[in-house]
């Protein structure tokens, strides 16, 4: 529903003609309207979501634990060569929190970019009948996916405690860091929504590709700062924000300065491009909802 | 169109689709590609369709008051949904405006957000945040939502061990209590039971008077005179008809009628030895017309032919409404009426005196046959199209509605006389328990008298019979 006293008029004319209305819109559907809205229906699938399964919550941490322990098994029978370069010695932690800290960022970046598909396809009949704040979605999924991102650190706790991490004020620069390789990543997953809903190849594509992104991203090795090994951090999205994240949760700082610089400071524009793509493409979606 | 009392305002609106999947989903990428241009486009003109595209709405034109509600009826493809998703804002027209002051609500589906491992009362939360109403709204109207809905004793349980129609009336129940200022209904009018549906009508009018304006999608016609105050007819993407509700629901019936008819052309191309060439409908003074008022003589004239000599064939005519199916069926043996085809045509007709037929469209089946059943020769269905255009039916128990006028006097008993009736009929086992308590003498006696009654009545009975027989073979 619309507010009382509300004139609307619905013509073809695009969003972008008039950019100052479209990003008050975005605001005001983001934080005001739709945030009521985002949190019951965060509520609502946080109560639902783990109502019929045994081991309830353990699902969160379950991914992270199980890719860990299957690394760290393949890199303990050498399947896996752990260095890259010469700098296999510059990692000054054990190698399972090394891994295990990689792992649990790595899931929140798929987790963020997988979001904005999956709400809008969970979400199609209510998309697809009602017209409410669509960026409640959004909210939704950033919601969901800052708590099970924190319900998997809390994992570090004993991590740290037994496998020998250190703590230190650096650690403190992890937060702002996850939070915008989180932003990034929704950001990537918001731009590519309108492909993947229209053309089912993307999520397909994107879960192939996943396991080879992985390993192409420095989790389960140490990315030295060094051409050409650092360029991986520069050509993969996925990298600079993540290797920050997790340098400054285990060492409290990370050598990879510049290209964490030029990320972070595209995080939040991509994600505001991604809000932008998603309020323009969603009427166009809802529209082949009706032929599909 | 440029009234400022108007809440809709509906301006040259046209809308186009695709129906190759392939091609939509291209098109689709297209469209957010156009979206995303900082500069205004030139648009597409709307006579300019891509390929594999149709126009779903045609430059739709109607504007809407506070307090009227609109019944959109239509057949299906006409265009209804798709006009009231861009109405609600869930697609975008591809030319033209929509304007609207006020609060919109819309229901498009009912329990859309339900969850079903939640309780009724959490999803009533959930649906009714989904649908625009805040916490506190919610909370104050959270017990009429329950008391509304009838499930008071089970508002703590698992939706999913509701049943649908539980589940419909809660959805409707959450809906049913937003204030919106134009309300948007598409094809709930189905829910729940017909006292529960009677609820929601009233509830409509409810609404209606106190200024909200309602826009009603429906193919359950029959109960928008209920409710609507005025009726739109879509055709193939255009609005046929704009204006009053019994006009507008016999025009909707005319289209049905017409659109059958053209299927059972395409369906009716086969015959063998004879076929019913063609149907007109005459009025008494034999002048061809299709409009007609209830009580008016109508006349079916077939035109039938035959490529050889069909002797004894009979007819079998029904008449029936798009909304009724079958209202009558006509045969010419129940009138020991044979007619014999040979040769050129044959002209047949079907006369209907003071026909009882209240205001909508209507056509004929009509089959051709042989002299037994078995010798089938021909069917056209949806063939003879007529309307009854008058007088007004009222369905708020203010006249006559429905589909037929019955010759009918209501008057009122006396109780005195009521109760002498009442009496009459327990007097005869009454009588028996005496016979049965009394002497054989008096017993006697009452048999011989009593055997003398059942004689005399047997002889009536039987002479009855004989004049009905009599009477069928008049007929």
């Amino acid at each position: 529903m619309n507010g009382p006293e509300a004139e609307i008029i619905y013509d073809p004319k695009p969003d972008l003609a008039a950019p100052r209305k479209l990003l008050k819109g975005i605001f005001q559907d983001l934080f005001f309207s739709g945030r009521e809205l985002a949190w019951r229906l965060f509520v609502r699938n946080l109560r639902g979501m783990y109502r019929q399964t045994l081991l309830g919550m353990f699902w969160i941490f379950l991914p992270p634990i199980a890719n860990t322990a299957i690394w760290v098994f393949l890199r303990s029978r050498n399947v896996f060569d752990f260095s890259l370069g010469d700098s296999a010695e510059a990692l000054r932690v054990d190698t399972t929190l090394y891994i295990l800290t990689g792992m649990i960022l790595w899931q929140s970046f798929v987790d963020g970019l997988q979001m904005p598909l999956n709400s809008v396809s969970s979400n199609r009949g209510m998309i697809g009948r009602l017209n409410f704040p669509r960026e409640a979605l959004i909210l939704e999924g950033l919601y969901d996916l800052f708590f099970n991102l924190f319900i998997r650190l809390l994992l570090l706790v004993p991590a740290f405690a037994f496998l020998g991490g250190s703590l230190h004020f650096g650690l403190l620069l992890a937060v702002p860091l996850i939070f915008l390789m989180v932003i990034f990543a929704v950001g990537l997953g918001l731009i590519l929504m309108p492909f993947g809903t229209l053309y089912h190849d993307i999520p397909r594509f994107i879960s192939i590709a996943l396991p080879f992104w992985m390993i192409i991203t420095p989790i389960i090795y140490y990315l030295p700062n060094q051409s050409p090994a650092s360029l991986l951090n520069w050509f993969n999205p996925a990298s600079p924000l993540l290797v920050a994240s997790r340098d400054s949760l285990l060492f409290g700082g990370t050598e990879h300065v510049a290209a964490t610089l030029v990320f972070g400071v595209l995080a939040i524009p991509v994600f505001f491009l991604g809000l932008v793509v998603f309020r323009v493409a969603i009427p166009a979606i809802v529209e082949r909802m009706v032929v599909t | 169109m440029q009234s400022n009392q108007n809440i809709l305002e509906v301006d040259r609106v046209w809308k186009k689709f695709c129906r190759n999947l392939r091609r939509a989903m291209w098109y689709g990428l297209l469209d957010v590609g156009n979206q995303l241009k900082f500069s205004r486009p030139s648009l597409p003109p709307r006579d300019l369709l891509r390929a594999g595209e149709f126009f779903a709405v045609k430059d739709a034109t109607f504007s809407m008051q506070p307090g009227e509600c609109i019944g959109l009826i239509g057949p299906n493809g006409a265009g209804k949904s798709t006009l009231l998703k861009m109405i609600t804002g869930l697609i975008r027209p591809d030319s033209g405006q929509i304007r609207i002051r006020g609060r919109v609500g819309a229901l498009i589906e009912l329990g859309t957000g339900f969850n079903l491992q939640l309780s009724g009362r959490e999803n009533i939360f959930i649906n009714g945040t989904v649908l625009g109403l805040s916490k506190r709204e919610i909370d104050r109207a959270l017990e009429g939502i329950i008391e509304f809905a009838e499930l008071g004793s089970v508002i703590d349980d698992p939706i999913k061990t509701y049943s649908s129609g539980m589940r419909m009336r809660l959805g409707f129940s959450v809906a049913a209590h937003l204030r919106p200022q134009l309300l948007i209904l598409d094809e709930v009018l189905a829910v729940g039971d017909v006292r529960f549906r009677m609820k929601c009508f009233q509830h409509f009018n409810d609404l209606v008077q106190q200024g909200t304006s309602i826009v009603l999608v429906t193919h359950a016609v029959s109960m928008l005179p209920r409710v609507a105050t005025r009726v739109i007819v879509c055709e193939s993407g255009r609005i046929a008809y704009d204006g009053e509700v019994q006009k507008g629901l016999t025009i909707y019936e005319q289209g049905l009628v017409e659109q059958a008819s053209q299927i059972g052309n395409r369906a009716d191309q086969h015959w063998t030895n004879a076929r019913i060439v063609d149907a007109k409908i005459l009025d008494d003074a034999g002048q061809v017309r299709n409009e007609f008022q209830t009580g008016e003589t109508i006349v079916l004239r077939l035109e039938l032919e035959c490529e050889q000599t069909v002797p004894n064939a009979r007819v079998i005519a029904a008449v029936g409404s798009p909304g009724a199916e079958t209202i009558a069926s006509m045969s010419t043996p129940y009138q020991n009426f044979r007619f014999d085809l040979s040769g050129g045509k044959t002209f047949v007709e079907l006369k209907l005196d003071n026909v009882p037929l209240l205001l909508g469209a209507y056509f004929f089946d009509v089959s051709l046959y042989g002299q037994q059943l078995t010798d089938f020769c021909h069917r056209r269905s949806g063939i003879g199209g007529f309307r009854i255009i008058g007088p007004a039916i009222d369905v708020n128990g203010n006249g006559i509605s429905g589909l037929i006028k019955f010759h009918h006097k209501w008057h009122q008993v006396e109780p005195d006389e009521a109760v002498k009736k009442k009496r009459g009929r327990v007097t005869a086992p009454w009588f028996v328990l005496k016979l049965l308590l009394c002497d054989r003498r008096r017993l006697t006696a009452a048999t011989t008298a009593s055997a003398a009654r059942s004689t005399g009545s047997a002889a009536r009975s039987s002479a009855c019979s004989t004049t009905s027989a009599g009477t069928g073979a008049t007929a």
